[in-house]
């Protein structure tokens, strides 16, 4: 079992594979072992409860899907007290994903999760729009990103990740902004965004407008995201953005990333997860290779 | 459960309708009237979402499936041969509430007639005595002649729509409990109409999925739980609802 066992930071992990937040939740168990997966990673939670968008909330394109969820989610203390319990008593790691509207929302988050057991990293999902700088996206800005991953590193000595927003000039001074803030690790992507518009009618299919783009046509731009920020900062990445299966999931190991996460397809084959799992670990042995000497081997050798 | 399984066999019913039926004892045996399944065609699908299609029949192990072709997806299942794989998710979601020597009546649009069907079945094994009202757009829209048919160009049975005479049918056969399936504009009139006549009616709604057990939260719709309004899954928490909880205008 060696070969596929990999480290997130502090985190030890049996296995490469885990699953993107909002993409994934305890329904799944009647098709997965939840203890086989690399770690579960649960739903973004916000303090208060969150009813979420006005429908309609989803549109597939070619290869990808938009979504327009709005973080509908049950609330720090309802998750605490009617999902944590249920996710606890996996052997795997559980990372609790959560944003804020201000810096002292996250603290306030992460300080109550501290309180409960269980958990063994936090992923800090900074997409959400921060009431204290004109409502833009906290991940949009270097500084406060620094600032934030700062104050939450001081609270916690379970993994901190950043989860990066793919939709900024240069993501690689938002990775370096978190890396010295003390982040222990980085996720990406989250969604892209993008937008539907009925040909015949003109009308914009969601109410919103935009909305968050994800599924196997990300792919190409999520593995050079996560090419360029692996050459840039020195601590490890969850990598997710369309992957579909073991193949793709190998892709992104050479461009960089230490675990790799499937989100939309989830949804397509609820046992993507174990499948790719297995999938993976038939090759490294079949090949005699171990997860560890490919991260980052991506290379322009003629072979 | 997930199974692949095999087409069976294939029904054409007109250019725009067929029903596809598969073999399994076990999905048979858990199918409810009401529940859907989501359907991934293997081989070259180029789609890359399931699509929910309802439980349109059950006898013995075999299960229907009635298509109305739409898009791609659909398109894609009407060109499937017998042998073809499909990869099946299900049976998925809430059921009708099946009541007992009761006077019920069902009404469909378009292929809000499928889910019905089943239900039929199901509904005059509890012995109640049932009247079935469908409505499309025209003749190819309809599908059994026993009913009472409507369409919009009069092309078959009386022209018109299903709630053109409803009020008087309700009332003339003494209706006790309505099932409802097609348009969403169909429904929410029946809605009012038996809502005003105090008659329970159950909706079958449709929405938008993508995981279709309950995880994503794409498939809400807004839904009135103790004067509070609240997004409900259509996967999980539905398809099936009473008309009164619905929130229609939004
Ligand atoms: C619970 C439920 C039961 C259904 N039962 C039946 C049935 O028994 N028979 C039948 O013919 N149809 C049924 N439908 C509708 C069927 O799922 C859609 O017609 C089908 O998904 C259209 O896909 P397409 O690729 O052919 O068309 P597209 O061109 O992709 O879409 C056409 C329209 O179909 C709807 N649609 C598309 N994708 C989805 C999706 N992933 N989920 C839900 N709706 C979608 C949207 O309204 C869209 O505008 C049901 C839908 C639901 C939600
Ligand atoms: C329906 C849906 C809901 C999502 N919800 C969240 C969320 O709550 N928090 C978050 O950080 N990312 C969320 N995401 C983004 C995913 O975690 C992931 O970053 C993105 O979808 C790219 O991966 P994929 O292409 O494999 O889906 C969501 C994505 C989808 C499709
Ligand atoms: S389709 Fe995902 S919650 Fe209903």
């Amino acid at each position: 079992m060696n070969n596929i066992e990999t480290k997130l930071g502090k985190l030890q992990f049996q296995n490469p594979i885990t699953v993107a937040s909002g993409t994934f939740g305890y329904e799944y168990s009647d098709y997965v072992d939840f203890n086989k997966l690399g770690a579960i990673v649960t739903k973004t939670i916000t303090k208060h409860p969150k009813i979420g968008n006005k429908p309609p909330r989803l549109f597939e394109t070619s290869g990808g899907l938009l979504n327009s969820i709005g973080l509908q989610n049950p609330g720090l203390e309802n998750f605490i007290k009617d999902e944590l319990p249920k996710y606890r008593g996996f052997s795997t790691n559980l990372i609790i994903s959560f944003s804020g509207s201000s810096i002292s929302e996250f603290k306030e988050i992460l300080l109550r999760l501290e309180d409960e057991e269980g958990i063994d990293g936090y992923e800090i999902n900074v997409s959400c729009p921060n009431v204290e700088n004109e409502g833009l996206a906290f991940g949009v800005d270097a500084k406060i990103v620094n600032k934030l991953t700062g104050e939450l590193s001081k609270l916690t000595t379970r993994e901190l990740t950043i989860k990066l927003s793919p939709n900024v000039t240069d993501i690689k001074e938002i990775a370096k902004a978190a890396e010295d803030g003390g982040a222990d690790s980085l996720s990406l992507i989250n969604t892209l965004l993008g937008m539907a518009i009925d040909w015949k009618t003109g009308k914009i299919y969601f109410k919103r407008g935009l909305a968050g783009y994800s599924g196997p046509v990300i792919k190409p731009v999520a593995l050079n995201l996560v090419y360029q920020v692996a050459k840039t900062v020195n601590i490890p990445i969850m990598a997710m953005g369309g992957i579909s299966n073991w193949m793709d999931a190998l892709e992104f190991i050479y461009a960089g990333a230490s675990v790799v996460a499937i989100g939309t397809q989830n949804f397509v084959n609820p046992k993507i997860t174990i499948e790719t799992i297995n999938n993976l670990q038939n090759f490294l042995e079949e090949k005699k290779l171990t997860i560890k000497n490919l991260i980052g081997k991506a290379n322009m050798e003629e072979k | 459960m997930q199974k692949i399984l095999p087409i069976n066999y294939i029904e054409k019913i007109n250019k725009d309708y067929f029903i596809i039926y598969i073999k399994n004892k076990e999905l048979a045996l858990k199918s409810k009237p009401g529940q859907f399944f989501e359907l991934l065609p293997m081989g070259n699908y180029k789609g890359l979402l399931r699509k929910p299609i309802s439980i349109y029949n059950i006898e013995n192990d075999t299960i229907g499936f009635m298509i109305k072709k739409i898009g791609y997806g659909t398109k894609y299942l009407s060109q499937l041969k017998v042998g073809d794989f499909i990869d099946f998710l299900g049976p998925l979601g809430n059921s009708f509430n099946i009541p007992m020597n009761q006077k019920v009546m069902l009404i469909s649009g378009g292929i809000g007639y499928a889910p019905l069907f089943y239900l039929s079945k199901e509904l005059k094994n509890k012995h109640n005595s049932v009247i079935w009202i469908h409505g499309g757009r025209s003749e190819k829209d309809i599908f059994d002649s026993n009913i009472m048919n409507y369409t919009n160009d009069g092309s078959y049975g009386k022209k018109g729509f299903v709630t053109s005479n409803l009020e008087k049918i309700l009332e003339v056969e003494k209706i006790e409990k309505v099932f409802t399936c097609g348009p969403q504009i169909m429904m929410k009139e029946i809605s009012k109409i038996t809502q005003k006549k105090e008659i329970n009616t159950e909706v079958s709604l449709e929405s938008y999925m993508a995981c279709g057990i309950g995880v994503c939260k794409g498939c809400s719709v807004l839904i009135k739980k103790n004067n509070e309004n609240v997004y409900k899954t259509v996967c999980k928490d539905g398809p099936i609802f009473n008309s009164k909880e619905v929130v229609w205008d939004e």
